[in-house]
């Protein structure tokens, strides 16, 4: 690991634009004057993905199917081909690698590098972004934008600026002027809850946060508090995590119409399970410490039980479906999870505890 | 409702019950503590479904009867925080309680007594009373040795076993086993075998005080209930079978150690700080005049301790997690203990020097 420590570093994200909905406009040039979307086609799916037309009519990611065809009635809802973006992320992930081996995925459509070291457009982190972008397009046909900052947290702020196909650099003398005026939403982990509570609070913008203390901000937003008190000031020390761990795997479904028998619930869960006991098969190296089942109940709240184990194991995501049940208070089931914990450790063989019985 | 009382004789129920409040339920109310007002008397429940604690007062003077209930969280930080011997007033109104004391007025949000979870009636069908000194050295002679949440769901409690003359409690997370049995000549029980949930045993010894008053247990099919003068007690039971001790208590011991429990217990506890962090390994050679004990952790460190022994039997070394031994030795109360051990596969039982009510088995670690 060459991170720069001490030094002003040099934080590029690159986000795709629209990434999924792009692929399908690029490889079905009949879909490109039209509004579409990428998702499931089921009555309760959400939108993963739509392109900039779909969106002029208010249509955003994540919104269910039929409140998107409200909005939007010539919506064209096309099946993601995951394998195929799956492949695209990797060509996209070679053009990154012929800049810096310093990358962070996030997700499929989304990295942040790390350019402090690196030797190309002589050093020039704005120039390299370009570059990638250039490169991105020429080679594969896609848009991207990027957002250069001397930390992770800005440069993902910045690459928000300019979409779609643009890019935004905060210079280090400028992050202080930049953060001040910006509004709290923009900062990643404060959503429409936290935001809302930090208005209540009288914080509108980052100026606002730098003169209260890290003590009343625990108040407001718990343990986030010391990071948000460091962002405002346009400090985020975070290291690029190049290597990630799996930490678990998890598998879920939303039924296509909410459910409230135990058995029904058992049913599904007996699904999943087969289900998760195959995705397993490719972590098999790795040792569980935890089994989890999640609920979602009809009014949108959701609850997790789990329970510590070192093995992938029907009837104890039974025992726990039984308990997240008891706190059912006559909802009925929208949602139904199942997830493996995983050890960030490998096992030390050199040491075993015998067991009893 | 409306009564007034004096802090102190509010804030010793309000902490006794509040072990039972659920802090992460999805049901608000369980956040919450029943208040009953009924003539002189005051009483609160609190419960998480799956344990029930109920507490008294009695309340100076008394002006309306009625139920409701409190956020119990709220509630308690406020009564802390209050002067000592303030007198504190309580007014309910439509959904709101008034708490008043001097100058100060909270009103707090109250959620209707009728929604407050009830644990169904049940019957005990084996009842005994014994000294709260004896309850609560049955229970912590083996609380430690209870499993946390294992898959096998059993074991995160504890076996409470009658018999004839003999109540034993019964421990074990699948490396180590507690057994503690108290007899008394004026019991006189069926055979019968529970399992209560670990969090309701935490909760018992936070209840007792070791005093010789005595309080009365009940056991029926699915619950168990402690009863005293100043609390009621309720829990649900774990469903299903706890491993019987028989067969876990090794046969084949027939090297016999005994040794000062204070100087043991402190060599291993410095050789401890050397072993590794996660499996808390340390090496025990007993050899035919000393015991040598060994830890090395993953930075290679070494610890090494060796104190005197009379083992005139074949040298033996065993490795164990440290501290599985330490807790034993923390919970006998006497100044020696004696070792029973066979060879570096088999589990060695730890007794104290004389009393034998209390019997521990620990499995070994391969190292």
């Amino acid at each position: 690991m060459r991170q720069a420590i001490n030094k002003v570093r040099k934080i590029i994200h690159v986000d795709m634009d629209c990434f999924y909905a792009a692929v399908e406009m690029r490889d079905n040039p009949q879909l490109r004057d039209v509004p579409i979307a990428v998702g499931g086609n089921g009555a309760r799916s959400v939108l993963c993905t739509c392109n900039y037309k779909a969106r002029e009519f208010g249509v955003r990611s994540a919104m269910p199917n039929s409140r998107a065809k409200a909005l939007c009635p010539d919506l064209v809802i096309i099946d993601g081909r995951m394998s195929v973006y799956q492949q695209v992320s990797q060509q996209i992930r070679a053009i990154f690698l012929r800049y810096t081996d310093i990358i962070e995925p996030l997700s499929l459509d989304e990295a942040f590098l790390d350019v402090t070291d690196a030797d190309f457009c002589s050093g020039s982190a704005t120039l390299i972004a370009k570059q990638i972008r250039a490169d991105i397009f020429r080679e594969l046909g896609l848009t991207a934008s990027a957002g250069i900052a001397p930390n992770k947290f800005l440069a993902k702020i910045a690459s928000d600026e300019n979409k779609p196909n643009g890019q935004c650099v905060i210079p280090p003398d400028q992050v202080d002027n930049f953060v001040a005026e910006m509004p709290l939403r923009k900062i990643p982990g404060i959503g429409p809850k936290t935001g809302e509570k930090l208005l209540a609070a009288g914080f509108e913008t980052c100026a606002d946060i730098r003169i209260s203390s890290v003590a009343k901000l625990h108040t407001i937003v718990g343990k986030f508090a010391n990071s948000l008190y460091m962002r405002s000031f346009g400090i985020d020390q975070r290291a690029l995590e190049t290597e990630r761990v799996r930490k678990s795997l998890a598998i879920e479904t939303t039924l296509a119409q909410d459910i409230d028998s135990i058995e029904q619930c058992r049913q599904i869960l007996s699904n999943l399970f087969s289900k998760l006991l195959l995705r397993l098969e490719k972590h098999a190296d790795r040792s569980i410490v935890k089994q989890t089942v999640k609920i979602k109940f009809a009014d949108f709240q959701q609850t997790t039980v789990d329970v510590q184990s070192n093995s992938c194991r029907e009837d104890v995501f039974i025992e726990l479906l039984q308990r997240a049940m008891t706190r059912a208070d006559s909802r009925k089931v929208r949602l139904i999870g199942l997830s493996l914990g995983f050890s960030n450790k490998e096992p030390n063989e050199a040491q075993s505890q015998l067991a009893l019985f | 409702m409306k009564f007034s009382l004096n802090r102190e004789l509010l804030l010793k129920p309000l902490l006794l019950v509040s072990g039972a409040v659920e802090r992460k339920s999805t049901l608000p109310i369980l956040g919450n503590i029943l208040f009953d007002v009924s003539g002189q008397s005051l009483t609160l429940t609190a419960t998480d479904l799956e344990l029930e604690m109920v507490a008294y007062a009695s309340i100076d003077n008394h002006a309306e009867d009625g139920k409701v209930t409190i956020p119990a969280r709220k509630l308690l930080d406020i009564c802390k925080s209050l002067p000592d011997d303030s007198m504190l007033s309580f007014e309910s109104d439509n959904d709101v309680i008034k708490i008043s004391t001097g100058r100060s007025k909270y009103s707090l949000s109250t959620l209707p007594a009728t929604d407050f979870p009830n644990i169904e009636q049940w019957k005990g069908d084996v009842e005994f009373s014994l000294l709260k000194s004896e309850l609560l050295r049955l229970i912590e002679s083996t609380h430690f040795s209870m499993a946390n949440q294992d898959v096998r769901y059993y074991l995160n409690g504890m076996s409470i076993e009658t018999e004839g003359k003999e109540i034993r409690s019964v421990a074990t997370d699948g490396h180590r086993l507690a057994i503690c049995k108290i007899s008394n000549q004026a019991l006189e029980l069926p055979s019968r075998q529970v399992i209560v949930p670990r969090k309701g045993i935490l909760e018992i010894i936070r209840l007792l005080d070791p005093v010789d008053e005595s309080v009365q247990v009940f056991l029926g099919s699915n619950h168990i209930r402690i009863i005293d003068t100043e609390f009621s007690f309720t829990s649900k039971l774990v469903d299903g079978r706890f491993p019987d001790y028989r067969r876990v208590l090794p046969r084949n011991g027939d090297k016999i150690l005994n040794a000062n429990k204070d100087e043991l217990r402190q060599v291993l506890s410095r050789a401890s700080i050397l072993s590794n962090e996660k499996f808390k390994g340390v090496r025990l050679n007993f050899g035919s005049t000393e015991l040598k004990i060994t830890a090395n952790n993953p930075e290679q460190e070494q610890a090494e301790e060796v104190i005197e022994i009379n083992f005139p039997y074949d040298e033996v070394e065993i490795g164990f997690n440290v501290s599985y031994v330490l807790d034993v030795l923390n919970a006998i109360k006497e100044t020696d203990v004696k070792f029973t051990l066979a060879d570096a596969n088999s589990s060695v039982v730890i007794e104290g020097g004389e009393s034998g009510e209390a019997l521990y088995v620990v499995m070994p670690m391969r190292l």
